[in-house]
């Protein structure tokens, strides 16, 4: 089959709602999400406390936030395989080769980059914010509450950034997934075995989705960006 | 800028030029006894000011003056619970604060301090002025009726909606200010309040101090402004190599 024959054959697969690649878009989506509401909320946590507070050992977690965004997710994948494996500590979970397993990769891999993006954000907030929110009374989670308000732009942009590392990966929900068709295939580890198999069609209709969503997801945070430096050369 | 100008905004205030006023109603507000502040350079810490004792009095007005670099922002944060200091003792309304970092709520909410250059949060001046009144829980309607009330006394009513990154520094001086002033603190600290502003944004900061008084609060201004130094009534802390002198 040619590069052309392939791409038409990819288009009617996604117009005509084929179920199996729905059904695989439908995978990759529901744990992208799933692992990126788990890690949101502790990592934004953690990137404004990190952020926002002097305490000895800062610069070591920052140093290890950053280089876990370089992590392998085949590294990532490896050591969840070995935890949720029968022998493993997480095993009695029975979550290997199961969605729960893929979220919970997800949720590793999305946590670093949410971590440093947040903190950077945080970072670059003006700190006379928190401190007119503390000298106007307000206790401790309303002044996190405020400054992240503040940071809004660049929080969102970290959770986009999230996002674009979970759907993207393919190492970690390979491994973890086992790739079962139906269950546990996902957009990345669907391109993989197809195009190894030598069937181009739903790799290609599948690799449409996925820059579909990238450039949504730039197009989001381009307009996010615009608004914040726009407010920037106001202020 | 001539004091005669805030004269009739001031006269209510300073009946008797060569007296502090209402000392009939002046009570310890504030009292502070081994303060010290160091900074760190490298490895040396540098004594910026070490003072024996610091009282405050309801009903008052105290400028506090000093070179640049003698320490008057620092300590004014230092006494609004921004920044750490080495404090021996420290009385608030006659009881003793064992927590001077952070301060307890109850004395967060009882002293506001503003910035020289304050910062408005990215909402509405409306929600900014309002602000610290959601935060004490007070009900809706109060709010607004106040924030309207402040916006007129601030002179920024016609910016009720507008993003307060597009004000200019004087209007978001009067912003901050009323956005401190609804809270009527016992205790409000001014950083260099007139150190930008000319004109009617400067005698409102002028008028701002008699009205704190009047209203049973107390003020402290950081500042070089003579008009504001000069004007009767008014006490004088310097601060001078590491040490608080009273003029």
């Amino acid at each position: 089959m040619s590069l052309i024959d392939a791409t038409q054959h990819a288009f009617v697969l996604l117009f005509t709602g084929d179920p199996g690649l729905w059904r695989i878009i439908w995978v990759s989506l529901s744990t992208s999400m799933a692992g990126l509401i788990l890690a949101t909320p502790p990592a934004i946590l953690l990137g404004y406390l990190v952020g926002m507070n002097a305490f000895r050992g800062r610069r070591i977690v920052i140093w290890l936030a950053q280089a876990a965004l370089s992590l392998p997710t085949v590294l990532v994948g490896l050591l969840l395989y070995l935890m949720l494996s029968n022998h493993g500590p997480l095993g009695a979970l029975q979550w290997l080769f199961s969605q729960r397993g893929i979220v919970l990769g997800q949720c590793v891999m999305a946590l670093p980059v949410l971590l440093a993006f947040t903190l950077a954000a945080v970072q670059a907030i003006d700190p006379r914010y928190a401190e007119t929110a503390l000298s106007l009374g307000a206790r401790r989670h309303e002044v996190m509450a405020r400054v992240l308000y503040e940071a809004r732009f660049g929080v969102m942009a970290a959770v986009l950034s999230g996002f674009g590392r979970v759907i993207s990966e393919v190492g970690c929900a390979l491994m973890v997934g086992g790739n079962i068709e139906g269950e546990t295939r996902t957009i990345t580890t669907a391109i993989a075995l197809e195009t190894s198999k030598g069937d181009f069609s739903q790799g290609i209709a599948l690799g449409i989705v996925l820059v579909a969503i990238a450039l949504l997801m730039n197009g989001a945070l381009m307009l996010l960006q615009g608004d914040a430096h726009a407010a920037r050369e106001r202020a | 800028m001539s004091l005669s100008i805030h004269s009739d905004i001031t006269a209510g205030f300073y009946a008797n030029k060569d007296q502090p006023l209402r000392d009939e109603r002046r009570k310890a507000l504030l009292g502070v006894r081994g303060l010290r502040k160091r900074h760190s350079q490298g490895q040396n810490q540098r004594l910026l000011f070490d003072i024996g004792t610091l009282e405050v009095s309801t009903h008052g007005a105290y400028v506090l003056t000093g070179m640049n670099g003698a320490g008057k922002s620092t300590l004014l944060r230092v006494l609004g619970g921004l920044e750490r200091a080495e404090i021996d003792s420290l009385r608030f309304e006659g009881q003793d604060v064992l927590r001077t970092h952070p301060y307890p709520r109850a004395l967060r909410e009882a002293i506001v301090y503003v910035h020289q250059h304050p910062v408005l949060f990215s909402t509405s001046v409306a929600h900014n002025i309002g602000y610290g009144l959601q935060l004490r829980g007070v009900p809706r309607d109060k709010v607004a009726q106040t924030v309207e009330q402040a916006m007129a006394w601030a002179g920024v009513a016609h910016l009720r909606d507008h993003d307060p990154s597009r004000l200019s520094g004087g209007e978001k001086q009067r912003v901050a200010l009323a956005r401190a002033r609804v809270l009527r603190p016992k205790l409000l600290l001014l950083d260099e309040p007139t150190a930008n502003l000319d004109g009617q944004a400067r005698e409102q900061v002028i008028e701002l101090i008699p009205t704190v008084v009047e209203e049973g609060g107390s003020i402290i201004v950081a500042c070089h402004d003579r008009d504001l130094i000069g004007l009767p009534g008014v006490q004088r802390f310097k601060l001078r190599d590491g040490q608080l002198e009273y003029r």
